[in-house]
């Protein structure tokens, strides 16, 4: 008790606060910058006429051409929370902006996204505008101390992200089979310098690449951690992400988790960062009021929400023990859980639709309902089918079908094994519901990848 | 501290003699990189271009029939045009997957081979004179089916047509502009190849926006498209409620008023043509690089998997021996035994779920026009 008590007193200079959130609220400018010229949120968000939602999150859909002014609130909250101003209203303002954006559609599902929305949801409770920060302008005073759970607790989720990915590349497809690395490198083409361009089909590279990307996921927290690795575990970090920005169309993620791991240095370091970026304002940020530590309002509410918060981040990505079957098969409880790049995953799925009063059926035509990127994406994801084919039900009904089922006719060929059937032919999808329940109408695969 | 340390050096001592011992292990058989340039030099030298080349050939040759036709509407100069035509439509079916380049910007395709044929608007462009057809609307107005509504479709015999053509000039105007579009998009790609030829190769990569990748989306929607669904699987009644849509299939009129049913002509051509690029099978009958070939190098690398390419190649099989059982007049076929068109329709499919799923998941070719971010 008393080590606790003595913990959640310890504090750490403001600084490091302070560059993460200067980081973070940049980056994230950038990327909705570049997800706004890219002209992803017309061809995403607004093309569409039928969006995917998460379960539970059906009411959450693109508002039309309104959804340009929500990435318009969110980029600008993301600037706010970058220049630290108005912060704690920006950053409640970014994280819903963005979550909700998130949830408009699944289709669209990266890990990052996750783990930027988590991570804006803790920054929250975090005193990151304290110093170096238009409102520390403003008021005229700067704080020198934060509490050091602070900083720590964006080490913590981190440490879970990091290690769960390493957790989840312990299966029998990534190191025993290589895969999917091998399906990617053999078939990439890559000239790179020192390594060229022949390494890449060879096997024992595909299996250094595998391990060498398990053992560092794993031990990537501790090395940044511990002081002395730390210069070399973040150089490894670079690396690391450095190497898939070149092999993978992988986005803003590598950036994110090189800007992030800065927070593992110490604050005397940040300082020096800050410092050096902020030359021009040294005059005003020195004129500021010191004071010693900021004092976090309701601090234990927000301890209370932050634990809770940890406690479901190491639980949750364990919900897939619940479901019988091949997690990468079945894909129940695979999302939210830090899995990435484990699967070269493709699917062909078609759907029949029966008229039972005129005894005839016919097949559906994907395109004349969804995007190229969301027909992908529902082929060979179990949830995505499910919704599509109560689409596709309730879109006859109002045509004037009544009594109609609906059957898929999918294949789905994973991690370099052939295509097998996916979803049981026979059962009608209509009568199956939504949710979290077993979906039994998946045929199994008769191979367990997960478990090694 | 100490311990942590031990333990790290333990961790990093294991996860480097792993890497190592697979290093000594796996030297001896070097595995060359697959040179992709050489998949895409094949098809562009050997396939692409000179199919182009014959298919400019057949069309330069109709539009002398037609010329000749329209000056003189008589029944010898109708069996030439109209022999004409149909090679030409042979021909076109080694083409028009190559949705690339040129191509892809004069909307090649669909100006070329859209149907069914929108008559009442094809009448009105007679009658109006109108000759601009780049709007979309017009996609169904033109191209070698409109040239079927307009030899087979504006009169249900020959007699009737040949009068037509004989009483009103602006058919045979409108025909000759349809010739004169048809020839001009296609001796453009025809005189653009030889240089973009060059850039087409060089691009192996594995992006996007590669050549190779282009080449393959290109082909396999093609072959789901353009082949499966547009030749057998509409006018099937695939997608319409088991209501048969006879009027949808390919070359409708020649079969329709009995001219000549040449629809299966054209299905099965269309087969041969996809299955050769698959091999890489020029017209001559040699074979060189292909999608068949990069994935029996992929399956070199694992030879105890199954592979793909034989699988592919009986499915080709059974799709030419399911279209070879149906009526060469695709119109008696669908409303007398429907079944044996969904029969064909079947084995085409198989193709279409071993191409999207298997291998373009081997190959790692992502599909077309998606662009976005992974993780």
């Amino acid at each position: 008790m008393e080590i606790i008590k003595s913990y959640f007193s310890k504090k750490q200079e403001s600084s490091s606060l302070a560059l993460f959130r200067l980081g973070f609220g940049f980056l994230m400018t950038y990327s909705i910058i570049r997800f706004w010229f890219k002209g992803w949120i017309k061809t995403m968000y607004i093309d569409p006429s039928f969006h995917f939602t998460f379960y539970g999150f059906e009411w959450v859909k693109p508002i039309e051409e309104y959804t340009y002014i929500l990435f318009l609130i969110c980029g600008i909250s993301a600037f706010f929370v970058g220049i630290g101003y108005k912060y704690y209203l920006s950053i409640i303002t970014f994280f819903l902006s963005f979550t909700y954006i998130e949830l408009m559609d699944k289709t669209t599902y990266l890990n990052h996204y996750y783990f930027v929305s988590i991570l804006s949801f803790l920054m929250i409770f975090l005193p990151a505008n304290s110093s170096y920060s238009m409102d520390s302008y403003l008021s005229k005073k700067s704080f020198k101390y934060t509490p050091r759970w602070c900083v720590d607790s964006i080490k913590l989720l981190l440490f879970i992200v990091y290690f769960y990915a390493g957790l989840a590349k312990i299966n029998k497809d990534w190191l025993l089979e290589a895969q999917p690395l091998k399906i990617w490198l053999t078939t990439g083409s890559y000239d790179l310098p020192l390594i060229g361009s022949n390494i890449m089909q060879q096997e024992w590279f595909h299996y250094f690449m595998s391990w060498g990307g398990m053992f560092y996921d794993l031990l990537i927290p501790f090395i940044l951690l511990y002081h002395r690795t730390r210069i070399f575990g973040f150089i490894l970090v670079v690396f690391f992400h450095i190497f898939t920005v070149i092999l993978f169309p992988i986005g803003m993620f590598p950036y994110i988790m090189i800007i992030s791991s800065l927070i593992f240095f110490t604050s005397k370091t940040h300082k020096k960062i800050l410092d050096f970026i902020l030359k021009p304002f040294s005059k005003t940020l020195g004129s500021l009021k010191q004071i010693n530590t900021v004092n976090i309002r309701r601090e234990k509410i927000a301890l209370t929400v932050v634990t809770i918060f940890f406690i479901i981040q190491f639980i949750f990505p364990f919900r897939y023990a619940f479901y019988p079957g091949e997690l990468f098969w079945n894909e129940q409880g695979y999302r939210f859980s830090w899995r990435v790049m484990l699967m070269e995953k493709r699917g062909y799925t078609t759907f029949k639709i029966v008229d039972i009063e005129k005894g005839n059926s016919f097949y559906v035509m994907n395109d004349e309902f969804l995007t190229e990127f969301q027909e992908r994406q529902m082929s060979f994801q179990p949830d995505f089918i499910l919704e599509y084919a109560h689409h596709l039900g309730d879109h006859y009904k109002e045509l004037g079908y009544n009594n109609i089922e609906v059957y898929a006719d999918s294949y789905v060929a994973l991690n370099g094994r052939m295509s097998k059937r996916f979803v049981d032919p026979k059962v009608d999808l209509l009568k199956e519901k939504r949710g979290f329940n077993n979906k039994k109408w998946i045929l199994p695969l008769n191979e367990e990848i997960n478990k090694l | 501290m100490k311990k942590f340390k031990y333990t790290l050096i333990s961790l990093f001592s294991i996860f480097l003699i792993i890497a190592c011992s697979g290093d000594s292990e796996e030297e001896q058989d070097n595995i060359p990189e697959f040179d992709r340039s050489t998949i895409l030099k094949n098809y562009a030298e050997n396939i692409i271009i000179p199919r182009y080349n014959d298919f400019k050939t057949d069309l330069d040759a109709l539009k002398i029939a037609v010329d000749d036709f329209v000056a003189n509407p008589n029944s010898v100069n109708f069996d030439k045009v109209h022999s004409q035509w149909f090679n030409a439509y042979k021909t076109w079916q080694h083409v028009e997957m190559f949705n690339i380049g040129k191509a892809e910007q004069l909307m090649y395709f669909n100006t070329m081979n859209t149907y069914p044929v929108d008559e009442l608007r094809i009448n009105d462009n007679i009658s109006s004179k109108r000759y601009e057809l780049s709007n979309a609307n017009d996609w169904s107005s033109q191209g070698l089916s409109g040239v079927d509504y307009m030899l087979h479709g504006v009169g249900d015999t020959k007699e009737k047509v040949i009068q037509k053509y004989l009483n009103d000039s602006n058919y045979g105007d409108y025909l000759k502009n349809l010739l004169a579009i048809m020839t001009k998009n296609t001796d453009d790609i025809v005189q653009d190849w030889p240089s973009y030829k060059d850039s087409f190769i060089q691009s192996s990569g594995n992006s996007n926006t590669s050549a190779l990748n282009m080449i393959t989306n290109d082909f396999v929607y093609y072959f789901e498209k353009g082949l499966r669904a547009n030749k057998i699987g509409i006018p099937a009644g695939v997608y319409s409620g088991g209501n048969t849509l006879p009027s949808k299939v390919e070359a409708y009129y020649s079969s329709k008023n009995s001219f000549q049913d040449i629809s299966k002509d054209l299905a099965k051509e269309a087969v041969i043509a996809s299955e050769n690029l698959f091999l890489g099978k020029a017209a001559t009958g040699a074979t060189g690089p292909s999608l068949k070939t990069y994935l029996d190098y992929i399956h070199a690398a694992d030879v105890n998997k199954e592979n793909l390419s034989p699988i592919i190649i009986s499915n080709f099989q059974k799709a030419k021996q399911a279209v070879d059982l149906l009526d060469s007049n695709f119109v008696d076929q669908i409303n007398n035994d429907k079944l044996k068109m969904l029969n064909a329709f079947d084995k085409l499919q198989a193709i279409v779920v071993n191409m999207k799923t298997n291998m373009l998941s081997l190959l790692s070719i992502q599909v077309d026009y998606i662009d976005a971010d992974g993780d």
